[in-house]
């Protein structure tokens, strides 16, 4: 079955992949977006988009180039988050976070929950 | 326990004049998020929103501001085309409009404009 699924998304095509985790006290809903070399991610508790960062490795250096596209330029989640998708995927990462808790702790469980989709589900990534 | 998605989308793959496209059509409370692409990727992002003041025929004006990739004026004139009536549909939101096209003509765009709405989210 995995095989099958995987070999299709990966042929091509925008895959959809829509998640959730209940981390600390909340749930929190993620919706991936798998383009060609490029990934979209957005984590929330409600339906909003009000920020939005891109991350991209860099040859020139180790940790990955970012920038704020979308929202308030001072909040860095978007933008930290994506940097560390980024170096795991190799990929171009778009990401919109969209919760008022910005806690590197908590922010560790949502990335944790995020490689943890990313290890189940590898094609929708 | 499952919990079904939190924001609705819709996707579709055709071959508009030729181009093999895709679209991705997702409804966010506070914004819509369009990706249409020819080249499998997020492309150039343009942030399309209705002003509160609107023209003398009583439709809201939009403000395009590209977020990320070439500004230059065909993309404003593009983005605007494609995505004008979706703001409008939806109750004058704001569309995050992502955009990778091999095909900018006008017959290009206004083929394109009836696949996004064929994936109507708003």
């Amino acid at each position: 079955m995995e095989a099958a699924g995987g070999e299709g998304a990966a042929a091509g095509g925008i895959a959809l992949h829509d998640f959730s985790g209940r981390l600390g006290e909340q749930r929190v809903h993620f919706h991936a977006m798998r383009l060609r070399d490029s990934l979209f991610l957005w984590v929330g508790a409600a339906p909003a988009l009000a920020s939005l960062a891109v991350a991209m490795c860099s040859p020139r250096d180790s940790i990955p180039v970012a920038a704020s596209l979308l929202g308030d330029p001072s909040d860095t989640a978007s933008a930290c988050l994506a940097q560390r998708l980024a170096s795991k995927t190799k990929k171009q990462v778009f990401v919109s976070y969209n919760l008022p808790n910005t806690d590197s702790s908590f922010t560790l469980l949502i990335e944790n929950r995020i490689k943890e989709e990313m290890m189940a589900f590898p094609e929708k990534f | 326990m499952e919990v079904g998605p939190i924001v609705t989308s819709k996707q579709r793959e055709e071959v508009v004049h030729g181009v093999p496209t895709e679209v991705v059509c997702t409804a966010f409370s506070n914004s819509i998020l369009v990706v249409v692409t020819q080249y499998g990727k997020m492309g150039t992002i343009v942030y399309v929103d209705p002003n509160t003041i609107s023209d003398n025929v009583g439709r809201p004006s939009l403000t395009t501001k590209v977020l990320l990739g070439k500004d230059e004026p065909l993309v404003h004139v593009c983005a605007k085309n494609l995505v004008a009536f979706v703001s409008q549909e939806a109750g004058n939101k704001p569309v995050l409009l992502a955009m990778a096209l091999k095909d900018k003509t006008m017959e290009g765009i206004q083929a394109l404009r009836e696949v996004i709405r064929s994936c109507q989210v708003w």
